[in-house]
Parts: C-alpha cells; sequence; structure tokens
C-alpha cells in the first residue's frame, strides 16, 4: 500500500502538471479534491482515465468517483482492491 | 424595424426538413439510437445519428449545413445579405481521420476549420456580404442569430441566414465520454435517474428578415437574444445559474417583456446532472410564481452541439404555428429541481417564448421569440436599445505578443527597423499568470489570456472588461492534437478530457472572461485570415454604448498542425497575437479610435468589391484625408491576388501613402493583423510611423492608419488619432 501511494503521488504530480508540488508534500490522509492542491473535477476526470490507463481500473460514475477520490489513502485503497491480479 | 424568420431548415436525427421535423415531434418519438456511423473499441453509445448520404466531397457538416441552408433559402426571392453560422468543430470529422495517419499534406484540409463551414455555404448561396463564423461550443448557432439580428437592427442588410451545424466525430463522442457525460441510456433531460446527454449531429438554419410589417411566409418574430457569460469554469455551469439567469434576464428586459407573458420555455436540457440542476435554478429565480409550460427535446434530437439552439428556435415556432408544447423524454421528474418539464405533448397556445441554449466556456444564449399575431395580444413590438452603428471604439489599452516579445519589445524591434514575426517563449508568454492558473492552460489559451491581462494593465485607470470577443482561425491546436493523438495511440480507448474541454475554439475566451469575471457576451468567431477582424466586427454589433470590452485576435504555431491547416506558413514558424481594451461611449477624446466599416467575403476575386470599400470608408475625399498609412495583410497562399487588390485600392482611392504589408513585419499567422492593429494604435497615438519595410520614421500628420484585410475575406479598420468626433 504505502509504495503504491509513492506511485501515485508521482502519477498524480506528473498527470495533472502539478509542478510547483513535491511529492512529499502529498499528505496521503489530506483532502485530494478540492483542497490545497487545487484538484477540481476536471484534474479528477484525468486521473481516473490514468487510473484505467495504468492499472486497469474503472471508476465511472460520479458517487464512486467521490468516495475514492476522498483521499490519497482511499485512491489507493481502492486501486488495491480492485486492480487485476 | 422588426425581425421576422422568414425561412427555416433542418436536418436532424428526427428527419430532413421542416415537415418531417415536426410530425416527428409532436409524436413524442426519439431519434436516439446506438452509433453507426464509425467503428469504436467498446460497445457503441447511443447517438443521434443522421440516416443521411453526404457527398463526400465536402465534410459531413458542410454538407448538413448546405442542406439545411437550401431549405432555409428555398422561397428567398431577393439576395442574401450576410451569413452567421456557428459550428464547434467544423470539419473535424475528416480531419481526424487524417491526422490519425499522420497525413499532413495541406491539400486535405482545406475544409478543416471552423470557417470555412459557413464560407461554403455562402459560396453555394452566392453571399458575399459579411460572413461570420461563431464559435462558443453549443451555444453557437443560438449566438449566430444573435449577430444576424443585430446585423439587421444596424441597417446592413435585409435578409440574413443564421444557425448552426456540426456532424457525429470521434473528437465529440470520445471527449463528452471522456468527461462521463454521456447517458447510456440516452439522454432524460430533468429525470431522477438522467446521467447525461446524448451527442448528436443536425444542421439548423433560419432565414431572418427584416421588416416593418409581417413579411409573406414568416413563421415567428424574433424580439431579442440575450447573452450572457458564467465567467466561472471551462466546462460546467454555474451552480446557481447565474448566467443562465442573465441570458434570459437580457432578452426579456432587451425586448420589454414579462416573464408572466412567456408561455413557454425550450430548455437547453441537456440531461446532465449540473446543467439541468443549473438551469432549473435560473428558471426558478426567473420566473418566482411558477414556471410556464417548459421542455427540452434533447431526449428526442440528442444534443447536436452548434445546431441545438437553432433546433430548439424551430420547434418553438412550430409550437407557436401549430398551438402545441413538445414532450420531453422524461419519465419521472427529479423532485429536487422544483421543476417538472411536460413529459406528453400539450396542446396550447404558445405567443411568446424563450429558446435556451448554453455552451462550454459559460457562454450562454437565451433567445426571445413571439406567435406572429403577439402584438395584437399585448406583447409590446421589439423595443430594442439606442445604440450607435456602425460603431466606433476608443482604445483605452492594446497589448500584443510577437516573436519579439511583449508589446514593448515589439515596438523596440520595428524602431530599430527589424520585424519581430517569430514564436515566444511560452513562459514569458505567460508570465502575467500564476502557475495554479496556468497549469491546465497550453499555448493559445496562455498567450490569450497574457494578452487580455497585459491589455487591462495598461490601461492607466484601471478599466475593466464586461465582455469578449475573440477571434481565432485555428483554435487550440495544441490540446486538439494532444486529444487526438492520446486517443489514437491507445486504439480509441482513453481521451484526456482537459485537452477535450481545452480543444474548443472558445476555450481561451471562457479563461479570460473567468479572470476578469467579466458577465457580459463572451464569442469566439473564426474566420481563417479574417478571424480577428470578424471579432472586432461582432464586437461593433453587440456591445452597447458604454461597455468597456476586449477584443482579443491570437493563433498559436503548431507542429505538424499549422502548416497542414494554413497555406500560408512557410518554412519560418511564426504566430502571435493582439488585444484591445475597447470602450464603447461615442468617443473618448484622449484615446485612438477603432471602426471596421467594411467585411466582405469575397473569395475569389476582390477587385470588384474596391468601389464598395471606397464607399464605406467615406468617399475617396474622406480616404485621402483620414489616413496617413495603409498596413495590408497579404497571406502568403494568395499573395499575388492580395498584393493585386491592395494596389487596385490605392489607385482607385487615390490615396498616396506608404503601404506595409504587415505580415512581413509580424510573420504568416491567421491572426497577423491583431497585433499589428494593437500596434498601429500605438504608430496612431505618437504620431507617427515607424521604420518598416526600408523606409525611416514618417509622420502621420494627424491622420491615421487603415488597416486592409485580403485573402478569403476583403476588410478595412480604420484606426484614427485621439480627439476626433
Amino acid at each position: 500500500m504505502e509504495q503504491l501511494i509513492e506511485e501515485l503521488k508521482i502519477k498524480i504530480i506528473e498527470t495533472l502538471g502539478l509542478i510547483q508540488l513535491s511529492p512529499d508534500k502529498l499528505d496521503p490522509d489530506s483532502q485530494l479534491v478540492g483542497g490545497e492542491m487545487g484538484i477540481d473535477s476536471i484534474d479528477v476526470l484525468e486521473l481516473v482515465m490514468m487510473i484505467e490507463r495504468d492499472y486497469a481500473v474503472q471508476i465511472d460514475s460520479r458517487e464512486l468517483g467521490e468516495k475514492v477520490f476522498a483521499t490519497l489513502r482511499s485512491l489507493a485503497q481502492f486501486i488495491h482492491e480492485n486492480r487485476p491480479r | 424595424m422588426r425581425v421576422f424568420i422568414t425561412g427555416t431548415g433542418i436536418i436532424s436525427p428526427l428527419g430532413n426538413g421542416k415537415a418531417l421535423t415536426a410530425e416527428a415531434v409532436k409524436s413524442g418519438v426519439s431519434g436516439i439510437t446506438p452509433l453507426t456511423l464509425f467503428k469504436t473499441p467498446s460497445a457503441p453509445l447511443p447517438v443521434g445519428e443522421i440516416s443521411f448520404t453526404h457527398d463526400d466531397s465536402v465534410p459531413r457538416t458542410h454538407s448538413l449545413a448546405l442542406a439545411a441552408a437550401l431549405q432555409a433559402t428555398a422561397g428567398l426571392e431577393g439576395p442574401l445579405d450576410a451569413v452567421v453560422i456557428g459550428t464547434t468543430t467544423g470539419g473535424m470529422a475528416v480531419s481526424e481521420e487524417l491526422i490519425r495517419r499522420a497525413d499532413f499534406n495541406p491539400a486535405r484540409y482545406l475544409l478543416h476549420s471552423a470557417g470555412s463551414v459557413s464560407e461554403y455555404v455562402a459560396g453555394r448561396l452566392n453571399c458575399r456580404g459579411p460572413v461570420i463564423t461563431v464559435c462558443t461550443a453549443c451555444s453557437s448557432g443560438s449566438v449566430a442569430v444573435k449577430i444576424a439580428l443585430e446585423l439587421l437592427r444596424s441597417g446592413k442588410g435585409r435578409t440574413v441566414l443564421a444557425g448552426g451545424a456540426d456532424c457525429l466525430c470521434r473528437l465529440t463522442y470520445h471527449g463528452f465520454n471522456s468527461l462521463q457525460l454521456i447517458d447510456p441510456e440516452g439522454a432524460r433531460p430533468f429525470d431522477i435517474n438522467r446521467k447525461g446527454m446524448s451527442v448528436a449531429e443536425a444542421a439548423a438554419m433560419v432565414v431572418l428578415s427584416a421588416a416593418d410589417g409581417t413579411p409573406r411566409g414568416a413563421a415567428c418574430e424574433l424580439l431579442e437574444v440575450g447573452l450572457s457569460c458564467d465567467a466561472y469554469h471551462p466546462s460546467a455551469p454555474h451552480p446557481e445559474g447565474r448566467g443562465a439567469f442573465e441570458a434570459m434576464q437580457s432578452a426579456l428586459a432587451g425586448a420589454g417583456v414579462s416573464p408572466k407573458q412567456i408561455d413557454f420555455v425550450h430548455l437547453h436540457g441537456t440531461g446532465t446532472i449540473d446543467n439541468d440542476l443549473s438551469e432549473a435554478k435560473a428558471l426558478k429565480k426567473i420566473f418566482p410564481a411558477g414556471a410556464p409550460s417548459v421542455s427540452s427535446t434533447k431526449g428526442a434530437f440528442g444534443h447536436s452541439l452548434a445546431a441545438s439552439g437553432v433546433a430548439g428556435l424551430i420547434v418553438t415556432s412550430m409550437a407557436m404555428e401549430e398551438g402545441f408544447v413538445p414532450a420531453t423524454r422524461c419519465a419521472a421528474p427529479d423532485p429536487k429541481l422544483e421543476i417538472v418539464p411536460e413529459n406528453r405533448v400539450i396542446h396550447k397556445k404558445v405567443r411568446a417564448a424563450l429558446t435556451n441554449s448554453f455552451g462550454f466556456g459559460g457562454n450562454n444564449a437565451s433567445i426571445l421569440s413571439a406567435d406572429l399575431s403577439a402584438g395584437i395580444s399585448g406583447l409590446p413590438q421589439t423595443k430594442h436599445p439606442a445604440r450607435t452603428y456602425p460603431s466606433a471604439f476608443s482604445v483605452i489599452a492594446a497589448s500584443c505578443s510577437t516573436g519579439a516579445g511583449n508589446k514593448a519589445k515589439t515596438m523596440e524591434s520595428i524602431y530599430a527597423g527589424k520585424p519581430c514575426a517569430g514564436t515566444r517563449d511560452i513562459a514569458e508568454m505567460s508570465a502575467g499568470i500564476p502557475p495554479p492558473a496556468a497549469r491546465r492552460l497550453k499555448r493559445l489559451a496562455r498567450m490569450t489570456l497574457g494578452l487580455a491581462i497585459d491589455a487591462v494593465n495598461d490601461a492607466l485607470r484601471g478599466e475593466r472588461p464586461g465582455s469578449v470577443y475573440f477571434g481565432t482561425a485555428w483554435g487550440a491546436m495544441s490540446e486538439t492534437y494532444g486529444f487526438l493523438s492520446g486517443l489514437f495511440k491507445s486504439q480509441e480507448r482513453f481521451a484526456s478530457p482537459t485537452d477535450f474541454i481545452g480543444s474548443v475554439h472558445n476555450a481561451p475566451a471562457g479563461h479570460v472572461a473567468s479572470w476578469f469575471q467579466a458577465t457580459g457576451p463572451n464569442i469566439t468567431v473564426s474566420g481563417g485570415d479574417c478571424s480577428f477582424e470578424q471579432a472586432l466586427y461582432t464586437a461593433g454589433l453587440i456591445a452597447g454604448d458604454g461597455d468597456t470590452l476586449l477584443v482579443i485576435g491570437a493563433d498559436e504555431h503548431h507542429e505538424p498542425l499549422s502548416g497542414a491547416f494554413d497555406r500560408s506558413i512557410g518554412p519560418w514558424p511564426a504566430d502571435g497575437g493582439g488585444a484591445l481594451l475597447l470602450r464603447k461611449s461615442g468617443t473618448v477624446p484622449a484615446f485612438p479610435r477603432i471602426r471596421v466599416p467594411f467585411l466582405r467575403f469575397c473569395p475569389e476575386n476582390a477587385k470588384g468589391d474596391i468601389p464598395g470599400l471606397i464607399a464605406a470608408l467615406g468617399g475617396v475625399d474622406v480616404i485621402r484625408e483620414l489616413f496617413g498609412a495603409v498596413l495590408a495583410s497579404v497571406p502568403a497562399c494568395s499573395r499575388e491576388t492580395g498584393r493585386g487588390v491592395v494596389s487596385a485600392f490605392m489607385g482607385a482611392s487615390g490615396l498616396a501613402v506608404p503601404v506595409i504589408d504587415l505580415r512581413e513585419i509580424f510573420g504568416q499567422f491567421a491572426t497577423a493583423s491583431a497585433p499589428a492593429v494593437a500596434a498601429a494604435t500605438e504608430f496612431v497615438a505618437r504620431g507617427e510611423l515607424p521604420p518598416m519595410g526600408g523606409d525611416g520614421l514618417k509622420q502621420l500628420h494627424g491622420r491615421g492608419i487603415l488597416v486592409i484585410g485580403t485573402g478569403n475575406y476583403l476588410s478595412a479598420v480604420e484606426v484614427l488619432p485621439p480627439g476626433g468626433a
């Protein structure tokens, strides 16, 4: 899990062009969307695409997205539980 | 003077022609079926697809647009004075296949541009008046109707064709899907179980005629079109429906009609969670005592993007003529919306109605139309605001971006006798935009927002724009290419939602509006080498007296798309733009003045239009008195013709002043005239012409500069010194 979280930090920064942010500034338990990093609904959709592409995990509705993208940890948890083995 | 709809043309999933469409609308059938037009890797989503074999020598959108235009103009006796058509993707259905194959041969992209749709229609209908292409995403067609209405009010014509057209293509099909905005069961507007829209194709056109009394064959009267901008978000509507409310309010106020007199609202009603919520809130504010009959036909037509507003207007006019309100595909109304649309066809007299249309970038329009008998049943006759035509603006401030840099650096370069063509570093271009705001903006959006910020910062008295007019020939090529190359690389499995939202031509102007909270009209137009002039011309038609507005023209250089799209791009890449902060209030003595007295579509030989140009400028004596120099925009792809037109004008007007090909200074790109006009306002304010094209510094002796555009259009922009009347 911790390794997946670290990996996601880098992918999120890269996918969303958050160049001013360093991975250690991303707290796994802070609010991910609408928080200090300025991640909004469009970014969430961009991350949905990245997650489907890189982890083969689909997040195909807004209701599900709201739960999954609560924090970095909840996102990692969801990917961990749903990725094909 | 009043304006009437005297011709309609529509081709949609519900049928070809007004009669079949009316029959389908009244029987409440839906035209939404799974996509068959092109193959997709996963199960085809429901769309509004037209069963139509198009002439494949032109893109499908062009073919649909012409079919609707021919229907609308079938009974037309006199000439067509102007054509104003909205489209979002132009020839993209063909271009995206070429891009997939990495075929960048410019000969194959001749009908790629958004502007080519109205140019193709105008050419086929022999219209040589003003031709304008509107790109305000899903509200494009309705905004085109507003521009056409103001063209008529200004006296620039008696008969104008207006409408919208878009065909299904991969860009929009996958784009809306990447935003999770597609309802897998087809659009169910205002339904509690709604999950989104159904992308569709259509072309819908109306002929608008100016008349004092009701003309023969009129379908209804067009009273007003209200425009607004959310200035909130690139794709999501304002959560409280602020912009939707303002558009409806502006239409009602402009015509002096009270909400109580409205019998029907044709909703934008796409079926997305957010649109329907926002539109319902706006309706509750407009109609606090309870809404009249409301309905959305997007469960039947699907959402035909640029065509949808005018398709809605045509349904509304049928409702008035035949006395019914169409049905909404809404089995279980969402109680949260507190607005219940009609879910079956009801028979009812409709005397006055609003037709809503909202687009990405928060570009909103609401059309107010009235039944022909409405005049005698208590509605006021059209009372449009008193306004000065043709419109002169005071130039409060100007900015430009060129290969040399910002305006100061561009001026330095020009005064040193050096050209400033080139491509500017993106970081320098967006120096005024904080990194979090710039994060998602690619080259054109950054350039445009940077230009707007520079122009507003240049204003001495802190004036801020309330509305934004933007001209671009090619739009956001970086986002378009990013989206399509990602899509094709993944065998159409993954598409970037950020690039999709950014790919619409009006995205840059939407960012400008959000930055400045400019909630007035926000109009993006596209007309090849005449794009900036079209924006300035449109501003002259729409801006109200006393308004402060931004007019911007910009195009980006992109490898490989620029060379494929624009036949004037040579081996030396150049891009850039210009922005003008303008005030419309007669004139302010301290500032230079600007005006577009002439803009005409003339694709073959513009020499025949020179007498008209001279007359529009006030005749040869006025021309010789007013202008101390001519800047001519001569696109490289038609250099000989363009130069011929300019020298014929000089000969016919007897104007003996320096003539400079502005593209030799600013570079070969479609909106090169935008930085040139921005620079010209500075030259005129200083009263001198700097050394350009080998000549030394010359005095203007109190005269102005005439900027002539050649190519597919002939246009004239006057830049006059401060102090005149």
